[in-house]
């Protein structure tokens, strides 16, 4: 699937690895939660993430964290806002810095949420145009609300200038 | 769909219904395959044949300019086309309150061009 | 009357005042509504997609057509959004509006094609329809006498307008497992229903005289009616956001989503206990970036300022000159008895305009109506108008001998009727009428018991009398916080009503119970006289017809609507 990062289709650097293949060394990965330990075991230390699922808590990443260089959340459908929270605590709960992917079928109508609570990148349906996601991201001026990314403050209450 | 819009019979008839997709309004299946705003338009089919009318009709909505369709139960000894359930008889005929919105009514067809 | 659109309402009183960033973020959200419509009429968005969208608009699509929910934020409107409104019930609609029991209006008979036109007029009178449907935070409701009540000892609606502004498109909870309903009072008494809400907020001065709130939280009605817990009392306002934020987070994060029907807060905190629900509050509130969601005393003061405060002074004699009118008038004085409320400032009070006249539609009104509301509501009470929960519009600062000449008005107009907190009071669902969901039809039963108990002087002789109607489970009318409430069932695709005794959602907030099997549409009018009569047989004193009941318990009612049958 094409990868969206910045309102541009990114080559996508990293193999997602089922739960019942192996981990190949020497390449950016991404395993389950389950096999985190075995994966950071390989020979030479290539690029780990992880997959979450919806339901799991990210606190269980805590010691790990700062080993993976990304993490991907899942909407497994475009109602489901679980990675939402998952990706706001990812960054403000434990101030992960790396690559959070989105995947799942979310809409480009949910872009800028993602982006506000600190998702970075998305995988978009094959053929889907990513100009309707930037123009998503660029349709707001302005927030209501304090977010991960530390907006500048827009005259009083919690109003955010948002720089597209 | 609500279970409760697709309660039929295996006996009986039904007609089909739906919403068009740019007023909302409700509209009904005519034997010309298109829509009617008047439920006495309507083409009634045989309760065994009805589902696979419903579906045929539900898979080109889109192209047709409606949304959520769904089969409506006939009332069988009623004279002329009536649906069975009260909520149907109120999609068909209009809210009991407000006489004068009842599809047909002379304000329906003054509001708003 | 005006066709032309008002532009800037000033000054604002009782509501915040748009700045240009807050005009211009409506108008984005406009644009985004026009291009999801675009979107959706050209095929690139399905329905399935484009519902939740829609819904976050406040478009529904229901029996007959469209209907466009308008959000009326804590309740305040000003004359020249009251006008818009008109308009856009003149134009787009059918000449009608419909208040609901949480604050907003309703059009019935909305185009798809031209909501996004409406929403840009609503804009132009800083008005909008976000989030009065979806899986996201509601509309914030709030005490309808806010800022006037003599009783009040904090106006909720600073905070109200807070919390609206702070859940306006959150990025995290604009997908939750289902809608979350916030409500704010500043009053010990409780007027807002707190305990039957998602979260209830009852605010007070703190010891600092900044405000502390008491969080209730997991109530509801819908099919499983919960009153809330207490979660957390004298929280500080500087942690108020903080604290909502925590509570959101865990709902979000752990609230079911394979069961719309127990999606709702309220299944949590039960599934959960109290006990470890607040455990899950307290360690999101530890983890969070607190700074971030401090709410300093100087956001709190700026938001305030937004609001213009009127300048209230009466004539020394004000009272003695409502009161004469009183002695000559005694239809006046029936009003004043049952319209009326104590008012903070000597001189002035509140007047409630009945939206409920006799066989009338709860909450509706015409367009005429909603101008001659606006038109008066400036002669009369500095252009402010409040929408009630109990589908009522109240005018809050009005000068005691202007009150008489108010009533005059009213009584012109037809909206006039003395029955505010009686039987004739009657909060309804739109029910089978207009609504999809619905079993049975609410209105013809409140229509029915209206033209019953019509008569003002029986009216008052029964008292203070709470009657809710709900066309379905989902409990729109709030049947199970009624003294008498009202459920339609559907059997066989027929309606029947089902009653429930002893409901409040007041400081007695009580779940009403089930007095027996439900009956057929043309026998519940009939049962609910029997009720009255049989309240009138065994009542003591001024006893409440809830009160009776609950010294009583069922039995006595039991026996009245169902023995004879």
């Amino acid at each position: 699937m094409p990868l969206l990062e910045n309102g541009r289709i990114v080559a996508d650097g990293w193999t997602d690895v089922a739960d019942d293949a192996p981990c190949p060394d020497k390449t950016a990965i991404i395993v389950s939660p389950d096999r985190l330990e075995e994966a950071l075991a390989r020979a030479e230390a290539a690029p780990l993430g992880v997959r979450l699922a919806p339901e799991d808590d990210v606190a269980l990443l805590r010691t790990i964290l700062p080993r993976l260089g990304l993490v991907c959340v899942n909407f497994p459908t475009f109602r489901d806002g679980r990675a939402f929270t998952q990706a706001r605590a990812l960054r403000e709960h434990l101030h992960f810095t790396g690559e959070i992917r989105a995947t799942g079928p979310a809409l480009p109508d949910q872009y800028e949420f993602m982006l506000r609570c600190g998702i970075t990148t998305v995988e978009i349906p094959d053929g889907s145009d990513p100009a309707i996601w930037e123009k998503a991201h660029r349709r707001f001026t302005v927030a209501y609300q304090p977010s991960v990314l530390h907006e500048k403050a827009q005259g009083f209450g919690f109003r955010r200038f948002l720089d597209a | 769909m609500d279970v409760r819009n697709n309660r039929r019979t295996t006996t009986g008839s039904s007609v089909v219904t739906a919403n068009r997709l740019l007023d909302g309004r409700i509209v009904w299946l005519t034997d010309q395959g298109t829509w009617s705003g008047d439920i006495a338009h309507a083409e009634v089919w045989p309760n065994d044949r009805v589902e696979s009318v419903i579906a045929e009709t539900a898979r080109d909505q889109q192209e047709q300019g409606v949304v959520g369709v769904y089969g409506v139960q006939l009332d069988d000894r009623a004279a002329g086309i009536c649906p069975l359930t009260v909520r149907e008889r109120i999609r068909a005929f209009g809210p009991t309150v407000h006489p004068q919105f009842a599809p047909g009514a002379p304000q329906e067809d003054n509001a708003h061009v | 009357m005006s066709e032309t659109p008002v532009t800037v309402p000033a000054p604002a009183v009782g509501r915040y005042a748009y700045d240009q960033v807050d005009r211009t973020f409506l108008h984005e959200r406009v644009e985004q509504f026009r291009d999801q419509v675009a979107r959706r009429i050209s095929g690139e968005l399905s329905e399935d997609q484009f519902k939740p969208l829609r819904l976050m608009n406040g478009l529904y699509l229901q029996l007959h057509a469209y209907m466009l929910r308008v959000a009326i934020p804590y309740g305040m409107l000003g004359a020249s959004q009251m006008r818009e409104l008109a308009h856009i019930a003149r134009t787009y609609d059918r000449d009608y509006g419909h208040f609901t029991t949480r604050q907003n209006i309703q059009f019935n008979w909305i185009r798809l094609e031209d909501t996004p036109d409406i929403l840009g007029r609503l804009a132009g009178v800083d008005m909008h329809a976000i989030q009065t449907s979806g899986n996201c935070i509601r509309n914030v409701t709030c005490d309808e006498f806010a800022g006037a009540a003599a009783d009040e000892v904090l106006d909720p609606r600073i905070h109200a307008e807070i919390l609206r502004q702070w859940s306006t498109l959150h990025p995290e909870f604009s997908f939750l497992p289902r809608k979350f309903k916030i409500a704010i009072t500043g009053s010990p008494h409780d007027r807002v229903a707190a305990r039957f809400h998602d979260i209830g907020l009852i605010a007070r001065p703190g010891d600092n005289g900044r405000a502390v709130f008491d969080v209730y939280v997991g109530g509801g009605l819908g099919r499983t009616p919960v009153i809330g817990v207490l979660l957390r009392d004298s929280l500080p306002e500087e942690d108020l956001l903080a604290w909502l934020e925590a509570i959101v987070r865990v709902y979000n994060a752990h609230g079911r989503r394979d069961n719309m029907y127990k999606a709702r807060i309220k299944i949590l905190v039960q599934a959960l206990g109290i006990e470890r629900f607040r455990e899950e509050v307290d360690a999101e509130f530890a983890q969070m970036d607190r700074a971030r969601y401090r709410l300093e005393p100087a956001i709190v003061d700026a938001i305030r300022a937004r609001f213009a405060v009127p300048d209230l002074h009466a004539p020394a004699d004000a009272a003695t000159r409502m009161n004469d009118a009183r002695t000559r008038v005694p239809a006046f004085d029936r009003w004043v008895r049952t319209n009326t409320h104590p008012h903070r400032v000597a001189g002035f009070i509140s007047a409630v305009i009945s939206l409920k006249p006799d066989e009338g539609i709860p909450g509706d009104v015409t367009a005429d109506q909603m101008d001659a509301i606006a038109d008066i509501s400036e002669r009369y009470s500095f252009g402010e108008i409040r929408i009630t929960h109990m589908q009522n519009v109240v005018l809050g600062h009005v000068r005691q001998d202007q009150l008489h000449a108010l009533w005059q008005e009213l009584l012109a107009v037809g909206l006039a009727t003395p029955n505010i907190g009686l039987i004739g009071d009657i909060i309804a669902c739109p029910g089978l009428d207009y609504c999809s969901l619905a079993n049975a039809r609410s209105i013809p039963i409140a229509q029915k018991l209206s033209a019953r108990f019509a008569d003002a002087g029986l009216q008052e002789r029964i008292g203070a009398l709470r009657i809710n109607i709900s066309g379905c489970i989902n409990a729109c009318g709030h049947h199970h916080a009624g003294h008498i409430g009202i459920l339609g069932v559907d059997k066989r695709g027929e309606e029947y009503f089902q009653l429930t005794l002893g409901g409040s959602g007041e400081n007695d907030a009580a779940i009403g119970q089930i007095l027996g099997p439900a009956l057929p549409e043309d026998e519940t009018v009939d049962a609910i006289a029997a009720l009255i009569d049989a309240y009138l047989v065994h009542r003591r004193d001024d006893e409440r017809f809830v009160d009776t009941y609950r010294r009583l318990g069922a039995a006595v009612f039991k026996d009245a609507v169902y023995a004879t049958a």
